[in-house]
């Protein structure tokens, strides 16, 4: 077993520092599963005791800490903060349900198209805040169940943030991890993203869509709202649009011009902060920057920054590499039982449990592969495997993913409640159609 | 203080305290259960967001507020859907309460700060003692000797 002796300190009390470290980890996951406790501080405790424990020291435990993923989400939560304030989100979703001429179906249709090309480019959560308002705006105007739209988008929220790397969380860890850049995610996920999308559609189509109904005067009260009326600053609008497509030609052209991700976003970031604060006095610019930063999640950011400490310290033991050792004796060592395996375990956990700390956990793991499978270039399609798996696998229960339980939420104040466990009956069995394409993919691109 | 103040039962419906808040004017009233237990505040604040869009009641949805073109018809027929239901399906605000034994310039400055009638609930038994308002406070203080 390979350990990073210089990593660590003196495991206390002369533990074993394997068993003290797998069982820290296997304390916080379940923790982190029964949430009862906030999440980051479960995360930050445990990496407290990593290194109090003497499994790592503190400077261990810092570069165990992925900075480009923690730069790049504050860097696009700094961004979309800002941006959203604009309306340019809302303006979307109004026009769209005007495109179609506000009939019911074509309006859940191009929400869904917005929701995922929006999660493709911001995080799921603030997708959702953003438009599940304005479609309980709509349906109530359509009078119809806001239900299927709702169901629809949570899909669509999961869906479309597999396509990019900044989309996921799991994604950016991956990208962050491995060296896979923007375009590598758009030209390799974007493809099945785009596929599995109007096969969600179908099933959706069949259960709610023949019954969406409305009269011409409700679509007719639907065509009346004034989108532009949506965008509240046109100014910030353009600073926002300007910044969005300078920090995505970044990422696009962030190898040739040799910059991290994190580096890009906090670029981009920081203009942006520039371009809507400087028409202000000092005294109103401390207020707006301090509202601004109020909007990051810290929660996640911490979160993040314990997890990696944690899994560096599990790592640190050799225990994954043990791990992946195992895995792979049961897979045989053949890459394509491996990558297929990989997806469907990701699905089905991620659609249980935070797909964060399960993601975290698969990169060293899979990591420690490469000898075995040949070199690290045969880990490409494991890497899209578990990309694929960790994120459309939120789509399988309420608890999959966080957006998901954000737009319960709505819909329980809406007064339309997504309970449990009918969301699940039909999520799961939907869930599991988008691996089944996904593994097909991965299948006839990669193996 | 007012020791009988009128008051709200968990069980009642919307119809019923729209029409004891509005025959009133009162801004809201205090929900107690059939033991006298203080559950809550029950205002007209409650009643308001219930008829307006849900949309804009939501998390970033405020920034919706302008474009809804609802009538007063629309928001009649909005609460008409809510009118039968117990007014626990609205959330009832969680009013800051004083005790019979909280400090008078304690007291005061809770009313100042929040801005509308205080609930009186004994720290003990959890029973509503009364309601002091800003009417109670002003008299008060006018009969008050110099």
């Amino acid at each position: 077993m390979v350990t990073h002796s210089a990593e660590a300190a003196q495991v206390v009390l002369g533990l074993d520092a394997t068993w003290f470290a797998g069982t820290l980890f296997v304390l916080t996951y379940l923790l982190i599963m029964l949430e009862r406790i906030n999440r980051a501080i479960i995360a930050l405790l445990a990496a407290g005791l990593m290194i109090l424990g003497g499994v790592l020291t503190q400077e261990a435990a810092i570069r165990g800490i992925d900075f480009n993923t923690i730069g790049l989400l504050t860097g696009m939560m700094i961004i979309i903060a800002i941006t959203k304030e604009s309306g340019i989100f809302q303006y979307l979703a109004i026009w769209s349900a005007k495109k179609v001429k506000a009939d019911p179906w074509g309006v859940l249709v191009m929400l869904v198209m917005v929701t995922a090309v929006l999660s493709a480019l911001l995080d799921n959560v603030t997708t959702v805040l953003l438009i599940a308002p304005v479609t309980l705006l709509i349906t109530e105007q359509l009078r119809v169940s806001a239900y299927p739209y709702l169901f629809a988008e949570i899909f669509a929220s999961n869906i479309g943030g597999t396509a990019t790397l900044i989309g996921d969380p799991p994604n950016i860890m991956i990208g962050s991890a491995v060296g896979l850049s923007f375009n590598d995610f758009l030209f390799n996920l974007g493809p099945v993203v785009a596929l599995i999308l109007p096969v969600t559609l179908i099933p959706i189509y069949l259960i709610w869509g023949r019954g969406l109904k409305t009269t011409n005067e409700n679509r007719q009260r639907v065509m009346d709202i004034p989108e532009a009326e949506a965008i509240t600053d046109k100014r910030l609008l353009w600073q926002s649009l300007l910044v969005l497509a300078l920090v995505v030609t970044g990422f696009v052209l962030a190898h040739q011009i040799d910059k991290q991700p994190a580096t890009i976003a906090m670029s981009g970031a920081a203009l942006l902060l520039l371009l809507h604060n400087l028409p202000h006095n000092i005294t109103e610019q401390a207020h707006k920057v301090h509202k601004t930063y109020g909007e990051v999640e810290w929660i996640t950011i911490f979160f993040f920054i314990g997890l990696f400490i944690v899994v560096y310290g599990v790592e640190s033991t050799g225990l994954l590499e043990a791990l992946a050792h195992q895995v792979l004796d049961l897979t045989g060592g053949d890459p394509t039982v491996t990558a297929i395996s990989i997806i469907w375990v990701s699905a089905i956990a991620s659609a249980i449990v935070d797909n964060i700390p399960f993601v975290a956990t698969m990169i060293p793991l899979i990591e420690s592969m490469g000898p075995a499978l040949g070199g690290t270039d045969q880990l490409i399609p494991l890497w899209w495997s578990l990309a694929l798996g960790s994120c459309l696998g939120g789509n399988g229960s309420l608890i999959g993913a966080s957006a998901n339980l954000i737009v319960a939420g709505f819909a329980e104040r809406a007064g339309q409640p997504i309970r449990f466990l009918p969301f699940m009956l039909m999520a799961f069995p939907l869930m599991l159609l988008s691996i089944v394409v996904a593994s097909l993919y991965v299948y006839l691109r990669y193996l | 203080m007012d020791p009988e103040p009128p008051v709200l039962r968990p069980t009642d419906l919307i119809r019923t305290a729209a029409d004891v808040i509005m025959s009133g004017r009162y801004r809201r009233l205090p929900v107690v259960g059939a033991d006298g237990r203080y559950e809550g505040m029950f205002g007209v604040n409650c009643l308001l967001g219930m008829v307006l869009p849900r949309a804009i009641m939501m998390e970033e949805g405020e920034n919706l507020a302008h474009i809804p073109r609802d009538t007063l018809s629309d928001l009649h027929r909005r609460f008409q859907q809510f009118e039968d239901q117990p007014i626990t399906v609205c959330n009832m605000e969680e009013a800051v309460i004083v005790h019979p034994d909280t400090p008078l310039i304690q007291t005061l400055f809770t009313l100042y700060k929040c801005r509308a009638n205080l609930p009186v609930v004994d720290p003990d038994s959890g029973r509503l003692e009364g309601l002091i308002s800003y009417w109670d406070v002003g008299a008060a203080i006018l009969a008050a000797e110099v």
